[in-house]
């Protein structure tokens, strides 16, 4: 295991963080998703050895996050949320560096500087001064100087964040490079679910410090439910309840829409004698796709 | 797709630094000399260092320049600690070294708040102690640049103009003292610069700041001194407390008849808070509790 963490506990004064997370990272690409202060970023910083977690233990790399943070930092690539640079630096001097600091000899860590900004596409840039780079530079900047020391880890967090669609899909692309056999596994801490989706096999699901769920993305998508969406006329909550008798979720947009979530055992019928049962007329059927975005918002129990 | 180059692997082998802190000192002082306006003040920082050589040379050659010597003035080029003091604490000295602190210093940690570049130090396997000595060691090149430097120059130039060791003969211990006193002074610097560097996230208040506390230090020494006529008021000056210590360094009558170790004290206890602040404000990430 490249990342395992067990009953991490974390509060910021009176607000729990992190809530007895228990986790483990395989090899790939994996998405740590949830809500805006799901704890994702503070997961990230205790990993990175920034904060000291009150309780639980964990590994990275085969290092204790508590007792070797400096061992972890040597051989993990961080790109942090925030616009971070250093002002009056160009791109290769700025890369290179960071990678001196990570221990890389003076001059490999010049001539690697240059590679990884052709790498994320700041070639032409790579002598300009970094307070003339757009924010879509600076994100992929971000990205060179996580990459300079070439770490077998790499936590990005939030790396689409301030991105107009095209940048977005840029980083993006470039995340997707490096998680396809470049031997570099990947966390990528997001909110965005389709970025997730996009780049990642393995998803983790934190929802007010708790790990909701875990798994493959394409288990987690396929596991328990089948999904549909009906229109009906009729009582539609007399319907539903006796949908939920049968063991059915439900949840209506805000366009009418009816999600149906039936679990593998039941048979799609049930739709139809629960809706002859309550004298309701279905309109309209049409099994549906059960996505991530489905899933997460199962998890977190929101719309 | 913006990829221009495909990635590869680096093939190299991590190296353990001895001084872990050195890339830091060196892009900041890279940074600092092109900063507008830094290397004019360096360079006229130097202006006292120039005359002291020239008051060397002219104490080696009293006959030939009589004509400046009416009215006592021999004791200007008298060659002895004194006149290392006078040098290394003058007023000029001291007050081009907090000009230098305001450009080279100012935005050491500021400009890291700024850009939020901590967070990037910090994800290098690098200690807080790294850091912070990385950014000293800048400072710390200013002030010996322009303080133990010289002064071990004089040494050297008079040692040359005279022929004879008679200066270190006589005062065996004054290399000691200006390397103590040299050092003394870029503690305090680094301490000074660093802690009203972490006190804001933009250089220019903390440029203000250096510049400001030192003058109005002395101003209200000044001020006081008027209106109380006591000595010991000297302490709220900065300047004049490392005037007073380095009388003792060079074992000459201070200005003020006020026990050294009272502004080494002043000086110490600033050194304490300030250094106690400077590294509760260092952080890899903001904890808001």
């Amino acid at each position: 295991m490249k990342v395992e963490v067990s009953h991490l506990h974390f509060s910021y004064g009176s607000i729990k963080a992190l809530d007895d997370v228990s986790l483990s990272l395989e090899g790939g690409a994996t998405g740590l998703l949830g809500p805006n202060g799901a704890g994702k970023t503070t997961l990230i910083k205790i990993l990175l050895g920034f904060l000291r977690p009150e309780k639980g233990e964990g590994r990275v790399l085969g290092f204790d996050i508590l007792h070797e943070p400096r061992k972890i930092r040597q051989l993990v690539g961080y790109m942090p949320e925030d616009d971070c640079f250093l002002p009056g630096m160009d791109a290769v001097t700025f890369t290179a560096f960071f990678g001196e600091l990570a221990g890389m000899p003076r001059q490999e860590a010049m001539k690697r500087a240059h590679e990884v900004l052709f790498y994320v596409g700041l070639g032409e840039a790579r002598y300009r001064l970094l307070e003339t780079y757009s924010a879509g530079m600076r994100q992929r900047l971000k990205l060179a100087q996580a990459l300079v020391h070439d770490p077998q880890l790499l936590f990005l967090d939030e790396p689409t964040s301030n991105l107009d669609p095209q940048g977005r899909m840029e980083i993006l692309e470039l995340i997707k490079d490096l998680a396809n056999g470049k031997g570099i596994q990947i966390l990528l801490s997001s909110h965005i679910l389709s970025d997730i989706e996009m780049v990642c096999e393995h998803v983790i699901i934190l929802n007010r410090g708790k790990v909701v769920a875990q798994g493959k993305i394409k288990d987690l998508k396929t596991m328990n439910f089948r999904l549909y969406e009906l229109k009906i006329k009729g009582e539609r909550e007399k319907w539903l309840a006796e949908l939920a008798a049968r063991g059915c979720q439900s949840e209506v947009t805000e366009d009418g829409l009816i999600r149906l979530y039936l679990p593998a055992e039941i048979n799609p019928r049930e739709i139809f004698m629960a809706a002859f049962k309550t004298g309701v007329q279905i309109r309209h059927f049409k099994p549906s796709q059960y996505t991530l975005e489905d899933f997460f918002a199962r998890a977190v129990g929101v719309d | 797709m913006i990829r221009e180059h495909g990635y590869s692997h680096w093939d190299g082998q991590f190296i353990e630094r001895r001084l872990p802190w050195w890339p830091i000192t060196r892009l900041n002082l890279k940074l600092a000399f092109r900063k507008k306006h830094f290397r004019p003040v360096y360079a006229f920082s130097f202006m006292p260092a120039f005359f002291f050589i020239v008051a060397i040379y002219i104490s080696e050659r009293i006959e030939d320049f009589q004509f400046i010597m009416r009215g006592g003035r021999a004791v200007l080029f008298e060659i002895n600690p004194n006149f290392f003091k006078n040098y290394l604490a003058s007023d000029f000295l001291l007050f081009m070294l907090i000009l230098i602190m305001v450009f080279a210093a100012a935005g050491l940690i500021a400009d890291d708040f700024r850009f939020n570049a901590l967070t990037f130090y910090f994800s290098r396997p690098l200690r807080k102690r790294d850091y912070l000595l990385g950014k000293a060691a800048v400072i710390a090149f200013f002030v010996l640049s322009l303080t133990a430097i010289p002064a071990i120059l004089f040494i050297f130039i008079k040692i040359l103009f005279a022929g004879n060791f008679s200066l270190l003969k006589n005062y065996p211990w004054l290399p000691l003292s200006i390397i103590g006193y040299s050092l003394f002074l870029t503690f305090f610097y680094c301490i000074y610069a660093l802690f009203l560097s972490c006190l804001s996230r933009h250089s220019r208040y903390v440029s203000v700041m250096i510049f400001a506390v030192y003058v109005f230090s002395d101003f209200l020494y000044g001020f006081f001194y008027n209106w109380f006529r006591q000595p010991f008021l000297l302490l709220l000056s900065l300047k004049h407390n490392l005037q007073q210590v380095a009388a003792f360094a060079f074992g000459v009558k201070p200005a003020q008849p006020v026990p050294w170790f009272w502004s080494f004290l002043v000086l110490g206890l600033f050194c304490l808070l300030a250094g106690y602040l400077i590294i509760r404000k260092i952080r890899a990430v903001e904890v808001i509790r």
